[in-house]
């Protein structure tokens, strides 16, 4: 397949001042619902403020520049959403990397159907809760979290924009040593750029009002060439230096993503008494079986007898997580999804994200990327 | 009176392993009889469940058996188990369980005395491992805290 790179943007004013970096992904979604290609578009809109993302499901090509805009701190899962309640549709949806992993996973498991869907990627840096990001601005930044009109992750930095137009920027670095910045499993991430898309759109390597797009499918070079041929978007193409530049900052992340990884996979990982005294605190409320894209088995294993003891009051994680990890942690694409909503802070997404590894460090296999199902499935011999 | 006499669950296929462990018992050869033997039809059949749930229900160790590679009897079942064994025997070890205890083997149905010398080994080495000590969650102190009278 050969790759693609150009720069573009809505040819719409309000889109292409309201969007991020021209709005072209924002005109794409336009184009798409008004060719009547898709049923609908699956994207998040800011709710009361940055720190609040909505999932929003859009019919009417007029609503999308209410959506209008890329958000940091609201890390959202369209995966399980889109297989569980929006299966039956066609469909156009921005995706994160870990988005695009989880609808490869399900795509391959019949769960979602690939002919039915436009993924447009989003290369993305990282994601922040809302509560961490709420406290880290006003520790680091002596602002009042309500002030802030749009936040961006940019050469290493989380930059805040407030209602006055003053930016103010603190090191990224400096933040997760203190324990805020990104979620655990975005500092371990070693997808930034969503391959495993249709296109990949972002602002690294593109000038200030474009965006720059990576053409990774026929599908997505048709919708990029028929979206401009009918008056879209605007397309030009990127100097060698961009791309080159956006080569290099991709290389930069991925490795200090590989650094994060040994630091929480391998030295800073957890002892054996400290996952002891983990497990003791499950209460097993099943929200991390609930919120995994992964997870869709209608009968589910972890709900049988013969898992659990009489009386048993805190689930034995051998034949609790044990048995979950024994059936997906193999598949696991690290959304972190699991770790954000245990309510007893169990560091989840970091044993799974470890069952992962390994398994792909001895058969080759990634999860979300991987073009066949793991090897485990595969009814040949050998 | 020494206490530490191993549990061990045996899975053995069977076609093969169970075979074996029959050619083994009739031509009266001695092995340890630590080993509980559980039959299944095809060592393809075994979950990762169900050793994990061995090792709950008390094993210090646990061995499956099944037949050559190329000689399943339901064609490639034993590879589809050889799979899931390595991810087994990754597995274990973040639930502080020595992957050493957990064995597997492809035994024929003629292989009687390779049966008894993998029971012989596989038997010294959980010994020496000692009971496997588990720290199972205790619910006693939690449950008082947050009981209500």
């Amino acid at each position: 397949m050969k790759t693609q790179f150009l720069l573009a943007k809505a040819n719409d004013n309000e889109l292409a001042t309201r969007g991020e970096c021209g709005g072209a992904v924002s005109a794409l979604f336009k184009y798409l619902l008004d060719q009547e290609l898709v049923d609908g578009v699956l994207t998040l809109t800011r709710g009361d403020d940055v720190y609040d993302g909505v999932p929003t499901f859009l019919e009417d090509s007029e609503d999308i520049v209410e959506t209008c805009g890329s958000l940091h701190c609201a890390p959202t899962m369209f995966g399980d959403l889109i297989s569980k309640q929006l299966s039956d549709l066609r469909l156009a949806v921005s995706v994160k990397p870990c988005d695009a992993m989880a609808i490869r996973e399900l795509e391959k498991r019949h769960q979602i159907d690939s002919k039915a869907i436009y993924k447009i990627g989003l290369n993305c840096g990282g994601t922040v809760m809302p509560i961490t990001a709420r406290k880290m601005i006003e520790m680091f930044y002596d602002v009042d979290p309500q002030d802030v009109v749009a936040e961006e992750i940019d050469k290493g930095k989380f930059i805040i924009e407030l209602k006055d137009g003053t930016h103010k920027a603190v090191e990224i670095d400096e933040l997760e040593e203190k324990g805020f910045g990104r979620r655990g499993n975005c500092q371990r991430c070693e997808l930034k750029i969503p391959r495993n898309a249709d296109l990949a759109c972002g602002n690294w390597g593109a000038e200030p009002g474009w965006t720059f797009i990576e053409v990774v499918t026929e599908k997505g070079r048709e919708l990029v060439e028929n979206a401009h041929k009918n008056g879209y978007i605007e397309v030009k193409t990127p100097s060698e230096k961009a791309i080159t530049i956006r080569e290099k900052i991709e290389g930069i992340m991925i490795k200090l993503a590989r650094k994060f990884q040994d630091k929480y996979l391998e030295e800073d990982y957890p002892l054996p008494e400290n996952w002891d005294e983990y497990w003791n605190r499950c209460i097993k409320c099943f929200a991390c079986r609930d919120v995994c894209p992964l997870c869709y088995c209608k009968e589910c294993d972890l709900e049988k007898e013969f898992y659990s003891s009489e009386n048993e009051i805190i689930p034995d994680p051998i034949t609790f997580q044990g048995v979950r990890l024994s059936h997906m942690s193999f598949s696991c694409v690290n959304c972190g999804q699991c770790e954000d909503v245990c309510p007893m802070e169990i560091p989840l997404a970091r044993i799974y994200h470890r069952m992962q590894k390994k398994y792909r460090d001895e058969t080759g296999f990634i999860a979300g990327v991987s073009e066949e199902l793991p090897p485990l499935y595969s009814p040949e011999k050998g | 009176m020494s206490e530490n006499e191993p549990k061990i669950v045996g899975f053995c296929c069977n076609w093969c392993c169970y075979g074996g462990a029959d050619t083994a018992g009739t031509a009266r050869m001695q092995y340890p009889p630590n080993v509980r033997i559980l039959r299944v039809m095809c060592s393809g059949r075994i979950n990762p469940s169900m050793v994990l749930k061995a090792f709950k229900e008390g094993a210090d160790g646990v061995f499956v058996g099944g037949c050559h590679m190329g000689d399943c009897h339901y064609d490639a079942g034993n590879y589809k188990w050889k799979r899931r064994a390595k991810m087994v025997e990754d597995l274990l070890p973040e639930f502080g369980i020595d992957k050493e205890r957990f064995r597997f083997e492809w035994i024929s149905a003629s292989e009687g005395e390779k049966f008894q010398k993998t029971m012989e080994e596989f038997t010294e080495t959980v010994k020496s491992k000692g009971p496997l000590k588990r720290t199972v969650p205790s619910s006693t102190d939690t449950a008082k805290s947050t009981a209500k009278t």
